[in-house]
């Protein structure tokens, strides 16, 4: 483990983007194929689907823009 | 030679400058931003300064109701250019609206599509050389979704009568059957913990998600910026090299997207205050 908090910030800072991209694209990835298979079967209601993916995707990227943001505030104090 | 570096060099400079006075995040520079490094003694650029954020809110609520008062202030019975887009506009945001309200939606209409109209101008005006999106600050997402908090508050009050209020938050105990009715107290005072808990954390999602957004994009093409400049100093050019269009288009469906997701929510939340009594 390292010493100093700036070695620990600069080892987890990364990997915890990284983890919060990883359950991002799970979640995003089965928003979209559970849509993809409601247009596959009734195409006449792709353009509601088409919304309502997006807007569910919107909700889902949220959630990896929080983490995002503490990145950014935690990376400034890497470096002293 | 010596003058393309110097310009890419003055160009780093003050990237640099603005990032170190946001503790390290890089910032693009703004109309503000740039009179207030040049002349900051002078009060009127230091109070420009201070309330930079309200003061781009303002120029895209001025340039709303410019555009509005221009077209339509004498509505024709065939509408023609200007009032046609205003007239698609209000008519999509309408169906919208009532496709998750319902049919008395149409009268919660003008505040969400106010809502709606006002984040996503906010969100666009950003791209524009020399402006920067209020949105990216909190300050401004939360005072937007304390209004949208106080809105769905009074709609509720005003439909159900302070009664009908409390009845609606401790999973209506007027509706359950008198003999469990003593069994049942516990039960709804946990509801209406748990209820009083998700009413005060509605707003802070709602502008910690737009917030959260919008500075992403910001912080990102600021660093995109600074790359190409780089990129640029590099290969000994006069300018940078704009990476950042790359990304433009990505900026563009996020600034909609959560200004659509943001007026949704809105319009649920209001569609959840109305009562449901077949639930029971």
């Amino acid at each position: 483990m390292p010493q100093s908090y700036q070695a620990m910030l600069a080892l987890t800072v990364p990997l915890s983007l990284g983890l919060a991209a990883l359950a991002s694209a799970f979640g995003l990835g089965r928003a979209v194929s559970a849509a993809m298979d409601a247009i596959a079967r009734q195409p006449e209601a792709g353009g509601q689907i088409q919304t309502a993916m997006i807007i569910g995707c919107a909700l889902i990227e949220a959630l990896t823009i929080y983490v995002l943001v503490i990145a950014f505030v935690l990376q400034g104090k890497i470096g002293g | 030679m010596a003058v393309e570096h110097a310009v890419v060099g003055q160009l780093a400079e003050h990237a640099a400058h603005t990032s170190s006075e946001s503790g390290g995040i890089p910032e693009l520079p703004n109309l503000i931003s740039v009179l207030s490094e040049r002349f900051h003694e002078v009060p009127a650029v230091a109070f420009l300064h201070h309330w930079e954020n309200l003061v781009f809110s303002c120029i895209v609520a001025l340039a709303l109701c410019l555009i509005a008062w221009r077209h339509a202030r004498t509505p024709a019975m065939i509408p023609r250019g200007g009032q046609n887009v205003l007239e698609l506009l209000v008519e999509s945001i309408d169906t919208f609206v009532r496709s998750v309200i319902g049919k008395a939606g149409r009268q919660h209409t003008p505040f969400i599509g106010t809502l709606f109209l006002y984040i996503w101008f906010i969100n666009l005006s950003g791209l524009i050389p020399g402006m920067k999106s209020s949105t990216s600050s909190l300050n401004t997402t939360l005072g937007l979704a304390l209004v949208v908090f106080c809105y769905v508050q009074w709609v509720r009050l005003a439909t159900l009568g302070p009664l009908g209020y409390l009845d609606h938050m401790a999973g209506s105990p007027r509706l359950t059957n008198p003999w469990l009715l003593p069994i049942m107290i516990p039960v709804h005072l946990l509801l209406f913990g748990l209820e009083l808990i998700g009413e005060f954390i509605k707003p802070i999602s709602l502008s910690l998600r737009l917030g959260f957004n919008v500075f992403a994009e910001d912080v990102l093409l600021a660093v995109l910026v600074g790359l190409g400049i780089s990129a640029g100093a590099a290969l000994h050019l006069p300018f940078g090299v704009p990476i950042q269009f790359f990304v433009i288009p990505l900026v563009l469906i996020f600034s909609t997207v959560q200004a659509l997701v943001f007026s949704l929510l809105s319009s649920v939340y209001i569609a959840l205050m109305l009562p449901h009594t077949e639930h029971h």
